[in-house]
């Protein structure tokens, strides 16, 4: 309980004091402050428990690599945010945030028992504990360790706040508004290229915040921006990941720091296409490593100047520096003068920069050079140091409650990496600076190494007299990685860095390493006694710091999340109780119950009807493809199996498309229209593939060929009329087509008009009876399907869908592309035999299937299944084995594709992929479903109507 | 049968309007894709001039490929279907519905979910591309409107988009 508020300085509003909670504890901290300034000038240093041991935590840093103080914030129902970073959370009236991963209190935390189990928990400690027994994983281990081991809770409730999201374009983009990103901007601001600033803080200026001596410049250059029209400056915004060709990321926060957010977006998703990226993100400083450095009050020591010179709060009443580097001198000097008592200034160094030295002397600090902390005293805040002078000896205590670590800074190169440019190494100032780039990028300021803090020496360890093995100096703080883990692992074998990050998880958390991962490539670099560049490095990969999930769906959730298509009818389907199923993308009506029927009951009324009188289907939704020109013929022969070039316009044929290895993709009834048109039709699922493969072969195989495609699937509302009374029902609705079953036979296409509207007239069959497909354009699908409706009642027309539709199928043995096949299905396999043209000299798969393996005997074949029992329906996707009685596993030789019950058989049927299927006919089989193995013989696939009477009519 | 059936619109014949954009479905147009190796030929067919730069636009015709253009004309229009030729005309007027996007906002809307570069699309052009997921023909007729062509099944979706995004 030490920080507290100075009585001047900052540049939060002190006219506005805003009351949050923490822990349901209530606080106030003024406008500007975030969650860490604002605790902290309430004296509060503990902030939440360490991932692994439960170690209580303050806070290590002011900015987004903070990897201790992570909190989550309610604000209401559904908007529990865990792990927010409280040096990123601004405060608002009403904030409520809670500590995370601590039971029953932050204070007493009964996890924090791992802390004095320390020792039974090395690297890698999970890894070889909890290998076996394996049946153990799933039951015990993963659910304990995932309980006390770990960060906030995930929310469990819908989201219930928009996400907004937009592309973007800009000539140049800066990342980082400290004062290298707006130096760039300013250059840039008198041009006209169209220039993006964005910023992860509330405000820019970066470090500039904590410097009161450039806030005039600051304030300068901030309206020269905002006055420039070129130039657009996105705050609250950050950039988490640098994509291909200068694709920029960044997510917005537009609403969480305001009290009441109404139902504006709460955050939007900014794609951002950038001419030139400029860097501009600024350097991290790097913790020391020493036993102890993880208790709360101990801190990065530019983290103390930002909370006091830009939030105006002291993180304590008096406060030591153990440096390694000269800005902690001078953060140090800043904190004196705003009057923070400084109890030490603590430098390994043996030597100083005597202005340096002087300044301290003016300030009456008492300095300690070639010493080092070599223990912190309080469990829940700094209460005292130990220091030793770097041969071991001087041992001594100095009482503070504060202590600050000035380790160095490593320039922030997580999108330079993002963009894959390279790295180079620089012994100055130990740490790796961006190389080449790969992008138009370039970094500018301290993330380009071109930081301008003073001199600084790069220390592993910090000298100690005590037995390092036996000490608690940690490295990745979130992760609870210290010294001698990294250590442990070099003992144990691993050599490169890669690899003992992931043994160690050292730079494996949230922060991904931002204060973590140069200390851990020192020590091992110690460890192996090899150069630091000679053990790798770890590549930092997106988001720059963690991101919403809402943020990244953007618009795309609930109704937007995909687009479900729709035909023209199916307004009409819903209107009249349609059961849906969806279809690839598109929803069609399944069935159409009425009153009291389930399932099964509609499903035998639909397929009745059609059978004895007529039905109507939706069949919208199938793909079509017109292709057009003097090649056409040509072109189909080419891509189909069977001959395409004698058939006469005004007739249709079935079509069937192999893939080059020989196996069915897909099939369909297509017509020629005229010479150089025909009208394909494709399944609903594979009209894009299907338009994509033609295309592909058009324009790389045969681009000699003057014929051209055109997806029509969209052109055309499609009714298809199905039953003995379809042509009674059609002949008073159609002008200008006779038909006649001398004149319209079945597989054939006329032109003419239906209630006035131009139509394409199939007269096909999917069902077995006589049919008609009645092709309008799209608008008028609707109108006269009511219309056909309506004509209809003298016959009881019956509205049917999908699942009629695939048992009306089924009993004549027609296959669904998809279902009754899986992509190893030839045309022989499938007794399709008689749709491969012999004589054609080639089609697409042609050579496939003369393979060997394809004419080999044994494969699966399509072949009809008739169950003993005739009430049983198989399950489709149920296993087929030919003896019941052998020891499991069973030797499984084949599936069943489709089974149904046939209201018009009075029995059920199914259709099998069966081993050598089609030499087994009249075989028993055995089919074991959960409860019973059911027995059934082979049979033909066509169940009804062998003969086909009921088609040509 | 004298009584003609009437047409059915898959987005609200309604416009819709928020701050600064109105969004409303066009009038029903005829529209006729057009394939040839050269622009030329198709010229001949047509007796028009017809755009030779992919992305540029005359007299509704749209140049959306090497070989492909996009011809949009009012409802009722008529063509020769080219019978013969090396070249393919295929009606598609109910493939697509029309949507207008107009006002001030309409292109920083349209750029929400479409990844052009609409302060650099010069008035005139028309492109094929996307809304999110779904694709798009974009055509901006001036600099505050937009006409957006949309097959007819993704368009309720591209309606609930655009409305959405325009009322945020």
């Amino acid at each position: 309980m030490s920080g507290f508020r100075l009585p001047t300085g900052g540049r939060v509003d002190r006219s506005r004091p805003v009351r949050f909670s923490f822990d349901g504890v209530s606080y106030t901290g003024f406008a500007g402050d975030t969650l860490a300034s604002a605790l902290l000038a309430n004296g509060v240093m503990l902030f939440g428990r360490s991932f692994k041991y439960h170690r209580p935590r303050g806070l290590l840093a002011a900015g987004s690599e903070e990897p201790n103080a992570l909190v989550s914030v309610d604000r209401g129902p559904g908007r529990f945010t865990p792990n927010l970073r409280a040096t990123n959370v601004e405060v608002h009236e009403g904030l409520k945030a809670v500590s995370q991963n601590r039971w029953p209190s932050l204070k007493t935390d009964f996890g924090a028992i791992n802390d004095r189990l320390g020792m039974f928990f090395p690297a890698g400690f999970y890894n070889k504990t909890f290998m076996w027994p394996r049946s153990f994983w799933d039951k015990l281990y993963e659910p304990a360790i995932r309980k006390i081991a770990g960060l906030g809770d995930a929310p469990t409730e819908d989201d219930p706040d928009q996400y907004a999201a937009t592309h973007a374009h800009c000539d140049l983009l800066i990342i980082g508004a400290g004062p290298a990103g707006i130096d760039a901007a300013l250059e840039a601001a008198g041009t006209n290229r169209r220039v993006t600033v964005i910023d992860e803080q509330d405000e820019a200026g970066g470090s500039a915040l904590a410097d009161p001596s450039l806030w005039q410049w600051l304030e300068r250059s901030m309206k020269a921006l905002n006055d420039a029209p070129n130039v657009t400056i996105l705050t609250r915004t950050t950039a988490f990941g640098y994509y291909h060709d200068n694709f920029i990321g960044a997510v917005q926060r537009l609403t969480d720091h305001l009290p009441d957010d109404g139902d504006a977006p709460r955050e939007k998703l900014w794609r951002i296409r950038a001419g030139e990226v400029i860097l501009a993100q600024g350097a991290i400083e790097r913790p020391l490593v020493f036993a102890g450095n993880d208790t709360p009050g101990v801190m990065l020591s530019s983290a103390a100047k930002t909370f006091a010179n830009r939030y105006g709060v002291a993180v304590g009443k008096s406060v030591a520096l153990m440096a390694t580097h000269d800005s902690g001198w001078h953060d140090v000097f800043a904190l004196a003068k705003a009057g923070v008592g400084i109890a030490a200034i603590i430098d390994v160094r043996d030597t100083v920069d005597a202005d340096l030295l002087k300044q301290a002397a003016d300030l009456r600090i008492t300095v300690k050079l070639s010493h080092s902390v070599i223990g912190v005293s309080g469990r829940y805040g700094v209460k005292t140091i130990e220091i030793a002078h770097n041969d071991g000896t001087g041992i001594r205590s100095i009482a503070c409650d504060a202590l600050l670590m000035a380790g160095g800074w490593t320039p922030s190169v997580h999108l330079w990496s993002h963009s894959k440019g390279t790295l180079k190494w620089c012994d100055d100032i130990g740490a790796y600076v961006p190389d080449q780039p790969n992008e138009n990028v370039r970094c500018v300021g301290a993330c380009a190494g071109a930081c301008n803090f003073g001199q600084g020496a790069v220390i592993d360890v910090l000298p100690t007299p005590m037995d390092q093995s036996r000490i608690k100096a940690f490295v990745d703080f979130q992760n609870d990685v210290t010294a001698k883990d990294i250590k442990l692992a070099v003992r144990e074998g691993f050599r490169s860095i890669e690899h003992i990050k992931r043994y160690t998880t050292n730079g494996m958390a949230t922060d991904q390493g931002k204060t973590s991962n140069l200390n851990g490539l020192q020590i091992a670099s110690t460890a192996l006694a090899k150069p630091i560049t000679d053990i790798g490095l770890t590549t930092f990969r997106p988001p720059y710091t963690p991101q919403t999930f809402g943020a990244l769906a953007g618009h795309a959730k609930g109704a937007l999340f995909q687009a479900t298509r729709t035909t023209n009818i199916d307004s009409w389907a819903e209107e009249h109780s349609a059961v849906f199923e969806l279809v690839a993308q598109w929803r069609r009506a399944r069935y159409f119950p009425k009153a009291g029927e389930d399932m099964h009951a509609a499903v035998n009324r639909e397929c009745v009807a059609v059978r004895s009188s007529v039905g109507i289907f939706d069949a919208s939704t199938l793909g079509k493809i017109e292709v057009v020109g003097p090649d056409a013929a040509e072109f189909l022969n080419r891509m189909y199996t069977n001959p395409w070039k004698a058939l006469e316009p005004g007739r249709c044929r079935y079509g069937l498309l192999l893939k080059e290895d020989g196996f069915i993709t897909d099939d369909g009834v297509s017509a020629r229209l005229a010479p150089d048109r025909f009208h394909l039709t494709t399944t609903t699922g594979g009209a894009a593939r299907v338009l994509n493969m033609m295309e592909d072969y058009l324009q790389t195989e045969w681009p000699d060929l003057n014929v051209w495609l055109t997806s029509t699937t969209e052109q055309y509302a499609v009714i298809a009329l199905q039953g003995p009374n379809a042509r009674k029902l059609l002949e008073p609705l159609v002008e200008g087509i006779d038909l006649s079953a001398e004149a319209f036979p079945h597989m054939a296409i006329r032109e003419g008009a239906i209630c006035g509207i131009p139509t394409r007239l199939f007269r096909v069959s999917f069902t077995g009876e006589l049919g008609f497909e009645i092709n309008v354009p799209t608008a008028y699908g609707r109108a006269l399907w009511e219309r056909i409706m309506a004509e209809g009642d003298r016959y009881d027309i019956t509205p049917y869908g999908t699942e009629t539709m695939h048992v009306l199928r089924a009993e004549k043995g027609f296959i669904i592309v998809g279902q009754d096949t899986d992509g190893t299905v030839t045309p022989y396999d499938a007794s399709l035999d008689w749709a491969v043209g012999k004589k054609k000299l080639d089609f697409v798969g042609k050579r496939s299937l003369a393979r060997p393996d394809i004419v080999a005997a044994g494969r699966k074949q399509l072949v009809g299944l008739l169950t003993d029992d005739p009430n049983v329906v198989l399950e489709e996707g149920a296993q087929i084995v030919a003896d019941p009685n052998q020891p499991i596993p069973m030797k499984m030789i084949g599936h069943v594709t489709s089974s149904y019950w046939s209201a018009t058989l009075g029995r059920s049927i199914a259709m099998a992929l069966v081993a050598g299927g089609q030499d087994k006919m009249g075989e028993t089989l055995h089919i074991p479903m959960p409860g019973k193995t059911h027995t059934a013989k082979i049979s033909g696939m066509v169940f009804y109507d062998p003969q086909g009477a009921r088609l040509n009519v | 049968m004298s009584d003609l059936l009437t047409r059915a619109e898959p987005v609200p014949t309604a416009p819709f309007a928020a701050d600064g954009v109105t969004i409303s479905l066009a009038p029903p147009m005829a529209r006729y894709s057009l394939r040839a190796r050269q622009g030329q030929a198709l010229e001949t067919l047509l007796g028009v001039k017809v755009p030779k730069k992919i992305g540029a636009t005359e007299g509704g015709i749209a140049c959306l490929g090497p070989d492909e253009w996009l011809m949009r004309a009012p409802a009722g229009t008529s063509i020769p279907m080219a019978a013969g030729l090396a070249i393919a005309v295929t009606d598609v007027s109910e493939r697509s519905i029309c949507l207008c996007v107009e006002g001030p906002r309409a292109a920083q809307l349209i750029m929400s979910g479409c990844p052009q570069d609409l302060e650099l699309f010069p008035v005139g052009k028309a492109t094929r591309t996307i809304f999110e997921t779904v694709e798009i023909i974009l055509i901006r007729n001036s600099n505050d409107q937009f006409h957006i062509e949309v097959w007819r099944s993704f368009s309720s979706w591209l309606w609930t988009a655009l409305t959405t995004t325009a009322s945020h």
